[in-house]
């Protein structure tokens, strides 16, 4: 009970652990498998974000390589339809030589950009973050542009769902931020589970904006169906172990009972015997050496009459102490008689009961390399108790292949017959053996009389008491050409 | 009957077997006391008496065996007969290995017990001669003086009176004296004879 229950913690403690550590593994698969879709994800926004900032420098250098060309008066300066090319370009400015810039912070931008000859950035004149505007020096008119952040995000080419994805997007330049994707607001505050995040500058030296990418992935998104699925299997497979294990265990213990019960039964046997040998040598002891004391007391000169005649009644006395031993036996192992055999017996046939027995038989047969011959021309039927009918075939099948075992496996050929007589079904059951020796044939039906080693000599006394239960006979013979046969008659039938 | 003729002590639980028994055990003259119980046979029994004990193997309560290996165990002397119903080749080794002095399957023929028991209370005689033989050598020999021993011990290992007293330092008329007087305590009648009866004593004593 103590070892099951150990064992069944054991089960447990394996499956639990076996369980976790598959979920787990699992949960680190996605998330994995999330974080490279997010950085895969954010480097295509740094490539088009930076793509942008690249072509807004490549517009100043060409507005300024270009310079204001002659234009006709009362029509607008060519610089001036970029906006309606690019949306995000919100409005170009131009400082022609000796003019100045509207607001200061346009001319230190200018300064800046003479001195890097490149691109530089400047506020908004408002002050809104979403704007900023871009300055390049150049002679002799130098141009600005004025950008919006958001409008420059190529939403065609946007690699994920701007609405609905829950990665969240910014542009930053300082202490200013612009969003351009919101992203799963909720979780990125809540701040639970795993945060994946991105930082890396545009690749473009004249507008160093960083761009930020964020992932928030709760505790809530890990594939816990998958988990479930996992956990549940494990759980299935363990089952079936314990199950196979539960089921082997039980053929186990039925395969021990029966070596158990088959042990004890000779056990019981064997005291049976004990015992009998001890209440029958008691009396047999006192018998003989009373007789044999009376013997000596007869045989002194003078004879002590007396005493040996006190000597023989004893002995007389102990034989019939001996002869109810007997019977005390033979009343507790008595079978109960049947009072009308018609009633409890059966139609058996008597081919039937050869097939039972051979289909039994049959590795016992093939391990002796026989092959039975059975001729059974028409059905014989007999009225006959089938138990009995069967455990006597049995017993003359068993009783024939041993016998065969001492001859040659070429010689060793079977031969059952079954055939109708006048008043009874005759089974014969012939062997190849080395048949019964002449002496020994009278007495082949007597108890604890055998020819095998070991052999309690019960078998056949038991058929031919069975035998003649049924109103039947048993008999055996040699046969003229080596082996013995045996023959059980039953009686027919009646035709009704 | 005195109670110096043989004793023989027959153990039965079965009345029937016990008294047919003991009737033919009778019959060659031997004396019987028949006993239903082992154990009072156990606590009660002579064990100076000269005799064998035959005893069954099955009896309700102690077993045969066990009460053999008692007897072998308190020491007692009396060759042990056992009787079984049902013998079996391990119960046979079993008593043999206990000391038992003979092994019957009942029923018994009697010319098989009668001998057993006879052998069993010569056997029984000769090895109580033997010890009362030993007891009375030992009793004579611690009699003897320390030098007394000493000529002994030399008189066993062949030495002649002379060689004695040379080995011993001592006079051959001393050494004749001491022999002289070893020979009368011992009770030993010639040389031949003190070697035989005490030579194994002295070789014990040397050991010592």
């Amino acid at each position: 009970m103590g070892e099951s229950w150990r064992g069944r913690r054991w089960w447990w403690l394996g499956g639990t652990l076996l369980a976790a550590a598959g979920a787990v593994l699992i949960a680190r698969q996605s998330i994995d498998t999330q974080r490279a879709l997010f950085e895969t994800d954010a480097r295509i926004v740094h490539r088009l974000l930076s793509q942008q900032a690249v072509q807004h420098d490549a517009i100043l250098d060409t507005l300024a390589l270009l310079q204001p060309g002659p234009s006709a008066p009362g029509t607008t300066a060519n610089e001036q339809r970029l906006p309606a090319l690019y949306p995000h370009i919100l409005a170009v400015q131009r400082r022609d030589r000796d003019q100045a810039w509207p607001d200061g912070a346009l001319t230190a931008a200018e300064t800046t950009s003479q001195r890097d000859r490149r691109a530089v950035i400047a506020a908004a004149s408002d002050g809104d973050p979403d704007r900023y505007r871009l300055v390049l020096a150049a002679e002799p008119t130098s141009y600005a542009l004025t950008l919006s952040v958001r409008g420059m995000v190529p939403w065609t080419e946007w690699p994920m769902q701007p609405n609905n994805s829950p990665v969240r997007i910014s542009l930053a330049l300082g202490e200013q931020r612009v969003d351009l994707q919101t992203g799963d607001t909720a979780a990125l505050d809540a701040g639970q589970g795993w945060r994946f995040s991105f930082h890396k500058p545009l690749a473009a030296a004249s507008q160093p904006f960083e761009v930020v990418a964020e992932r928030q992935l709760g505790w809530s998104q890990l594939p816990w169906v998958r988990m479930a699925g996992w956990t549940a299997a494990v759980a299935a497979v363990l089952a079936l172990v314990a199950q196979v294990q539960g089921l082997r265990t039980a053929r186990r213990r039925a395969e021990a009972l029966l070596r158990l019960g088959q042990v004890a039964r000779l056990n019981t046997l064997g005291e049976l015997a004990a015992g009998m040998a001890h209440e029958l040598n008691q009396p047999l002891t006192a018998v003989l050496a009373n007789t044999q004391a009376a013997q000596r007391l007869l045989a002194d000169d003078p004879p002590e009459l007396d005493t040996a005649r006190g000597a023989m009644a004893q002995a007389a006395a102990q034989a019939r102490r001996a002869a109810d031993v007997v019977g005390r036996l033979r009343a507790a192992v008595a079978r109960p008689q049947r009072p009308d055999a018609t009633i409890t017996d059966h139609e058996v046939d008597l081919a039937d009961a050869l097939r039972r027995a051979l289909h039994l038989l049959e590795p016992e047969c093939r391990r002796r390399g026989v092959v039975p011959e059975l001729q059974a021309p028409d059905a014989v039927r007999v009225i006959a108790d089938p138990v009995a009918v069967d455990q006597i075939v049995h017993n003359l099948l068993t009783n024939a292949l041993q016998a065969m075992d001492a001859v040659e496996p070429a010689q060793r050929t079977l031969r059952l017959t079954v055939q109708r007589l006048d008043d009874a079904g005759e089974l014969r059951v012939a062997d190849q053996g080395t048949g019964i020796a002449p002496e020994l044939l009278p007495r082949l039906f007597e108890p604890f009389f055998s020819t095998r080693e070991g052999g309690l000599g019960l078998g056949l006394s038991l058929c031919e008491t069975l035998a003649q239960g049924m109103g039947g006979t048993l008999s055996a013979a040699n046969r003229p050409g080596g082996g013995a046969v045996f023959t059980l008659r039953l009686p027919l039938q009646e035709p009704t | 009957m005195n109670t110096l003729s043989p004793t023989v002590h027959l153990i039965d639980d079965d009345a029937a077997v016990r008294e047919s028994l003991a009737l033919l055990i009778g019959t060659v003259g031997l004396r019987v006391i028949p006993w239903a119980d082992p154990q009072a046979f156990l606590s009660a029994f002579d064990r100076e008496v000269i005799g064998a004990i035959v005893l069954d193997v099955r009896m309700p309560g102690i077993s045969g065996l066990t009460v053999l290996d008692t007897l072998v165990a308190q020491g007692v002397d009396q060759p042990v007969i056992m009787l079984t119903g049902h013998g079996t080749v391990d119960m046979c080794r079993r008593a043999f290995k206990a000391g038992a002095a003979e092994f019957l399957e009942k029923p018994v023929n009697d010319e098989l017990l009668i001998e057993a028991l006879q052998n069993a209370v010569r056997q029984h005689v000769r090895s109580r001669e033997h010890h009362l033989a030993d007891r009375e050598a030992r009793e004579r020999y611690a009699q003897l003086s320390e030098r007394e021993r000493e000529v002994l011990g030399l008189i066993v290992a062949g030495l002649t009176n002379k060689e004695i007293g040379r080995a011993l330092d001592l006079s051959p008329r001393t050494v004749e004296t001491h022999r002289a007087n070893l020979f009368a305590k011992l009770q030993a009648e010639s040389l031949a004879q003190l070697i035989r009866r005490y030579a194994a004593l002295v070789d014990e004593h040397d050991a010592c």
